[in-house]
This record gives structure tokens, sequence and C-alpha cells, in this order.
């Protein structure tokens, strides 16, 4: 990595990051979302003020039901799982915005590495939360074109360009991260792969493979920082 | 008035502005505050750039697949709907898909299907937006204890932190790869896993050629080219295997 792009190796001080960017953080962040989870009613608001027309109960316990049975395991699982990975900013706004794996957490680690800071650190947070914000202005601007615009669209891109996109890019990007990821420690790769790959071979279930991985990956990973930062001289510790 | 006429009235469009806004003005302020105080700490112009290059490469390919995928959205209910939806709010559109049908199925009709009327979609609408708001309410309730529990396990050690990040996100891309890398087919029986494996090769190439040659700009495209390389060598090479 090139040094004259990375920001000094000195950290923020804790009491500057606090009281400038911690505590607003949390206090517009919750705001912001619990507005969001408020706003979710207002399109069937609206559709019932101005049309008359709301589901009936029925359909919506058994809709609901079927989402919920869904959608409830990832309420938890993915806030815990992707936190190390977010920091605070970027957990309010990626589950505001949503796309986070194939998205916000790709955009996060550019970010970062172009930056030249460390992942886990002040300066790390800062820089993955200015690559999320410009990532949710790019995909909230290019939706609202790509909604209006579908039918052009669809017939400027050849079939084969848009199969190539609909199937075969999400797998190349969680590859991607993953090979950007593996960089910084190889030896970390293998135990999540290994974690990720051996349950779901077993069928397990999405919300138990998931925090299987992301936390078994760290409990093993703080075994192998032990032991190396015990038995390597000093500095050979770094992923 | 035929609902599908409704679906795309200025009330969906409106809703989705006002969702829209509330997730960009959120995104501005945590912005602005980060950039104040990265400023302050020898974060010049030219770096702001290359963040910014990165992040917009990056999501080019994510931002052209969620388009290509919403236009069952827009073609089964309507663009409106699909802008309302997909604009903000937890809108990957491949959940946003199963959850449609579950909605579909809870009015007794099927998505997309002949059947599918003004009832059918109310309740797309409703389950729809309801649905996602536990992720709204967790993280707005809950984040500042992840933060403490963070804090807690980090220790005061930097280091360990950095470990502990690389840890988590290789975690949970190490699972979404292996979906890929498990299942190793689509519907047709042409493995996808191609695809990641070319992406992870590209990428680690990619990053290490920027050291190499002491390019840093290639590190803003590495992530990026990656995606592209990896999704047309997995298409190519279904295509080679279908024939």
């Amino acid at each position: 990595m090139a040094t004259s792009t990375h920001l000094q190796a000195t950290d923020i001080d804790e009491v500057t990051y606090e009281q400038q960017f911690t505590r607003p953080i949390h206090i517009v962040g919750r705001y912001t979302n619990l507005f969001g989870a408020a706003l979710m009613f207002l399109p069937s608001l609206w559709l019932y003020l101005q049309y008359g027309v709301f589901p009936p109960t029925e359909a919506i316990l058994v809709g609901m039901g079927l989402a919920l049975t869904y959608a409830v395991p990832f309420y938890i699982i993915e806030p815990i799982s992707y936190y190390p990975t977010l920091g605070d900013a970027g957990t309010y706004m990626s589950f505001f915005a949503g796309n986070i794996s194939n998205m916000r957490l790709p955009c996060a680690a550019v970010a970062q590495e172009v930056a030249g800071v460390e992942e886990g650190s002040k300066k790390g947070e800062l820089v993955a939360t200015i690559g999320i914000a410009v990532s949710i202005w790019l995909s909230i601007i290019a939706v609202f074109i790509g909604a209006v615009a579908t039918g052009w669209i669809v017939q400027v891109f050849p079939p084969w360009i848009q199969d190539a996109f609909k199937t075969y890019l999400l797998p190349a990007v969680f590859g991607a991260v993953f090979g950007q990821f593996a960089l910084r420690g190889f030896k970390y790769a293998i135990v999540a792969l290994i974690l990720a790959t051996l349950p779901l071979l077993l069928a397990w279930k999405a919300y138990v493979v998931i925090p299987l991985a992301v936390f078994g990956t760290i409990l093993i990973g703080r075994l192998m920082y032990r032991k190396g930062t015990t038995q390597v001289e000093e500095g050979e510790g770094h992923p | 008035m035929d609902w599908k006429q409704i679906a795309n009235e200025p009330w969906i469009w409106i809703s989705g502005f006002i969702i829209a806004a509330v997730a960009l003005y959120q995104a501005t302020f945590f912005m602005m505050k980060a950039l104040n105080i990265m400023k302050q700490n020898g974060l010049d112009q030219k770096q702001i750039i290359g963040i910014v290059r990165g992040a917009t490469i990056t999501s080019v390919g994510p931002i052209f697949a969620e388009i290509f995928v919403m236009v069952a959205l827009v073609v089964a209910l309507s663009p409106g709907f699909a802008w309302q939806r997909e604009g903000a709010a937890v809108g990957s559109v491949f959940t946003e898909l199963v959850q449609a049908s579950n909605a579909a199925v809870g009015a007794g009709q099927e998505f997309g299907a002949e059947n599918f009327d003004m009832l059918g979609f109310s309740n797309v609408v409703f389950v729809m937006n309801v649905a996602c708001i536990g992720w709204l309410l967790v993280t707005g309730l809950f984040t500042p204890y992840l933060a403490k529990a963070r804090e807690k396990i980090g220790g005061g050690d930097h280091m360990w932190l950095s470990v502990l990040t690389i840890c988590a996100t290789l975690g949970v891309f190490g699972y979404y790869a292996a979906t890929n890398l498990v299942k190793m087919k689509t519907t047709a029986g042409v493995p996808v896993g191609i695809a990641t494996i070319a992406g992870a090769i590209l990428a680690i190439f990619f990053f290490r050629l920027s050291d190499w040659i002491k390019s840093p700009r290639l590190k803003e495209w590495a992530l990026g080219l990656a995606m592209f390389g990896g999704m047309i060598i997995g298409k190519l090479a279904a295509d080679l295997l279908l024939a």
C-alpha cells in the first residue's frame, strides 16, 4: 500500500470523537430510524385515506405471519453480526437504506482501503461512514431513475448482460469482498469459510449459520491472535 | 379504478420520496459529521475525492443488478411501488420478492398471477412495509448497546479490534460466499460458485497489483473490477457449460 495515501497512524482523541461524532450520531440515528419505522405505515394509511382500500385483518395476519417467520430471526441476528464491520453510523444508515451485504459493506471496505485506515479504528469507522453515505445517495438516485425508465433500461441492455447482472453479480460481489478481506488475514479467512461451509452442507438455517460464522470466526480469531501476540516478536501480530 | 392504475398514482411515489428523504438526511448528516472530524485529523480534499470515487465505482455493479431484478417488481406491481420499496428502507430486492409472495398468499392470491387484485396489492403494500420495521426498531433502540458490547470485547486493544472487525467481515462474507459455493447451481443447473471464486481471485489480484505497482488509484477500482470480472467469467462459464 502506498504510504502517500495513508492517513496519520495515530487514531482520533477519545473525547473529541465522543463529543463530535458518537453522541450526535446516536441521537440522530435513533430518531431517524424510529421515525422511519413509523413511516412504514404511511403507504397503507394513504391508500386507505384516498381510495378507501385496506386489507382485511385475516389477510394481514396470514401475510405478516409468513413474512415475520422469514424476517424475525434476521431482525436480531443481522444488526449484531454486521455491527463490528459497520460501526454506529453505518448500522443506522445501512439498516435504514438496506442492501447491506451487496452494497454498503463493499463500499465501506473500499473506502477504508483507499484511505489506508485500519478496520475497527475510529478513523476506519469515519471513512466507512463516508463510503456508505455516498453509496446511499447513489443508489437512491439510481433506483428512482430505474423505476421511471425501466422500459428503456430493459431495451438498451441486451438480455445476456441483464442475465449476467441478475444471476452472477451478487455471487461475484461476495467472492470479491471475501477475497479483499482474506488479504488482511488468510488464516482467519480459512476459519470463516470452514465455519460457514460445514453447517451449510448440513442444511442448517441462515439465522444459525450467519452468527456461527461471524462469532465463531471472532472467537477462533481471538485465540489465534492471543497465541500470535504471545509467541511472535513484537509487531508480527498484525493481521 | 383498476388496481394497476392506483398502484402507480402520486400517493405511492410521494410516500417513496418522504422515506427516501429521511434516509438521505440521515446519510448526509452522518457524512458531514465524519468529514468534519476527519478534516481536523489530516484528511485532505484529494483523499475525500478518492473515497467518493472508490465508493461510486464499487456501487455501480450492485446498483445495476438491483435495477435489473427490480424489473420484476415494476412489471408485477408498478414502477411507483418499486420506487417506494427499493429507494430506501431495507430494500434488498431479493428479500422484497419473497415478502411480496408471502403477502399475496396471505390474501389468498398468487403474486403476479391472474387472480392478483386490489386486495392482494393492498396486502402487499402493508406486509412488505410493516415487515421491515423490525430492523429499524432494533437498530433505532439498541445500537448504543452494541457499541458498548464491542468496547467491552475490544478491551482497548486497537490491534485486536482491527482483527475482530476483519474476522466479523470474513464471517459475513464467508457465509455468503459459501452459500454460492455449496449450491454451485442456478435453476438451469449452472454453478454460480464460479463467479464467487473468480471474484475472490480477481480481488486478491487487483489489490496485490496496486501494492506492487504502487498505484493507490487502482484500489478505488479493484473491487468494482473484481465484481464485473467475476460476473462475466461466471456468465461465460455458464454459457460454455450449458452449450
